[in-house]
């Protein structure tokens, strides 16, 4: 734990209810750390608090209880050191490619002849050089997304917090976004919460998978996942033992799921 | 002349497809040009002139007025009161807009006033208006600038409120201040709106200077056009008319190529308005 980077200490959380209603209880002691260059996969119900718990990391909302902690420090107020990257891209529609991507530098007041080369770089790194001048209206959604990505790897945050940044993405898409991440975090020995509803690509993916209850939310598993890297993020099965793997999280995730009336159309899927 | 002669050939693609950019553009002319032709041909068979004039008349009288000279002085007093109204209105609007959208606490405050006075129609006011500022151009600019700036406001303060949240977020993660993120996210954020605002205050700015001098004033078009059709004299009462319509085309034009220019990312992504 000496090593930890982020900390999430005891965290509640309780979000008043619209009304008179009682308030929701969304996150009820959330404990779990997140090692230098580590990559952690974060997994849990649709509305346990995921989302919420990235937002206490950025410093763009104060737990009720508990505390989040960077390098030793609790996190009061917009945390910079931070990288984040929206489920939707959410470049600026203003700016074209490259100045979305400058931004970050332009805003930390690093100068024009470093900003051009770091740009530069950025975006041969996600494959959209040729495409500076593009308005984010002209680029595909994936392209957005690559956009996205290169616009926090730029300024090299000392953690960078994804949430679930390939959701909205199709299959093939996200297969090679997802080997494009896994090469880029190597080479930046960056760290990583990386928030996911898929189970495959946590495990594909991650060190180490986090997995969340119901609400109101603990941690429910901590699952280390030794395969050896680079993965294969194409034909995950291959992986020599990501069934293991897969079966760890899975058992511990699958009492959290298809619980909710509705009985007709919840199925088990087979692992 | 022989040798150009393959140039010329190999040009004659280009030209044409200007040539029938034009026509296209051309043909939302049509239906004005059939209406003014009816006109002057009705005048005087359906109607009586003394009603309507014809166009034929209403041009001779516009030469007239600005060969005499005649009709300056209004011109200037009208320009003058537009220019000012408007420039004021949509600063007003625009401060204001933007300073309610941004705190919620001001909004709170000031919000439910802005609202009922909005709902005032103004030009119920013209009267007051001459009591307080005078006859003169001041109690015109005073209607008009009233009437541009709650449209204006109205606009900006819609457009800041609707920023996305996510977006602000991120950039302060990215390391923004209060002012780096008005400068790259709240203004541009709020850019179409103010341009929208901007476009549609241009009639009302109209509507207020001229009303204002239809109640009472000394000099300007709204006098004229009011003299004018209370001597039976339609040719000037359509040139009068004819010249505001000048004046709204071309500011309208002039505001759309403005933002066009300035908006130019929503034009390229496809996400513009169709109007502009
Ligand atoms: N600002 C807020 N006010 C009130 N309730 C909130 C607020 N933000 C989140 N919640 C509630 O907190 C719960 C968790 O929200 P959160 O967005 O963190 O879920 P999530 O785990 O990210 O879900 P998903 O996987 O669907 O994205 C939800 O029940 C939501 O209604
Ligand atoms: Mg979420």
């Amino acid at each position: 734990m000496t090593d930890a980077v982020l900390t999430f200490a005891d965290i509640r959380q309780t979000f008043p209810a619209p009304g008179d209603g009682a308030p929701t209880r969304v996150l009820d002691g959330i404990d779990f750390a997140v090692g230098r260059g580590e990559f952690v996969a974060v997994i849990g119900p649709s509305g346990c608090g995921k989302s919420t718990l990235l937002q206490m990391a950025a410093g763009l909302l104060a737990p009720t209880g508990g505390e989040v902690r960077h390098r030793g420090r609790r996190i009061a107020g917009v945390n910079r050191a931070v990288g984040f990257v929206p489920q939707q891209a959410k470049l600026f529609p203003w700016k074209t490619l490259a100045e979305n991507v400058e931004l970050p530098l332009l805003l930390r007041g690093i100068g024009p002849a470093e900003r051009r080369d770091r740009v530069g770089a950025a975006l041969r790194a996600v494959g959209l050089d040729g495409f500076e001048g593009h308005y984010p209206g002209q680029l595909s959604g994936g392209m957005q997304k690559r956009g996205s990505i290169a616009r926090t790897l730029i300024y090299e945050p000392d953690v960078i917090l994804m949430d679930e940044p390939f959701g909205a993405l199709d299959a093939q898409t996200r297969m090679v976004m997802q080997d494009d991440l896994q090469a880029l975090s190597r080479a930046a020995g960056a760290t990583i919460v990386f928030i996911t509803h898929d189970i495959t690509e946590a495990v594909v993916l991650a060190d180490r998978v986090v997995v969340l209850s119901q609400r109101p939310s603990r941690v429910l598993a901590d699952v280390a996942i030794d395969l050896p890297r680079p993965r294969d993020v194409f034909e995950p099965f291959r992986n020599p033992g990501f069934d293991a793997a897969y079966d760890a999280v899975w058992s511990r995730f699958r009492t959290q799921i298809g619980l909710p009336s509705r009985g007709p159309r919840v199925r088990e899927p087979a692992p | 002349m022989t040798d150009l002669a393959p140039s010329t050939a190999a040009q004659a693609p280009a030209p044409r497809r200007t040539i029938r950019g034009y026509a296209a553009r051309l043909v939302p002319l049509l239906p004005g040009l059939a209406l003014i032709a009816f006109w002057q041909w009705a005048s005087g068979r359906l109607v009586r002139e003394v009603y309507v004039s014809k166009p034929t008349a209403v041009a001779a009288r516009l030469y007239e007025l600005f060969a005499t000279g005649e009709i300056v002085p209004h011109l200037w007093t009208t320009a003058q009161e537009l220019v000012l109204g408007y420039a004021i209105g949509v600063a007003g609007g625009v401060a204001a807009g933007y300073a309610l959208g941004r705190s919620p606490r001001l909004a709170r405050v000031f919000e439910p006033y802005v609202m009922a006075f909005y709902g005032v129609p103004k030009i119920a006011l013209a009267p007051l208006f001459i009591i307080w500022f005078g006859i003169g151009p001041g109690s015109k600019i005073a209607l008009s600038a009233i009437m541009v700036f709650f449209l204006v406001f109205y606009n900006v303060y819609t457009g800041v409120r609707a920023v996305d949240r996510e977006i602000v977020d991120l950039t302060l993660v990215m390391g923004a201040n209060q002012r780096q993120l008005t400068r790259h996210v709240y203004l541009p954020a709020a850019a179409p709106f103010v341009m929208l605002g901007m476009r549609l205050a241009i009639p009302y700015s109209v509507i207020g200077v001229i009303v204002g001098e239809f109640t009472s004033a000394t000099q300007g078009l709204g006098l004229f056009i009011h003299v004018a059709s209370s001597t039976y004299d339609p040719a000037g009462v359509f040139a009068g008319i004819a010249i505001l319509l000048a004046f709204v085309l071309g500011a309208g034009f002039l505001a759309a190529r403005l933002e066009r220019r300035l908006l130019r990312w929503r034009t390229l992504s496809g996400v513009g308005p169709s109007e502009i």
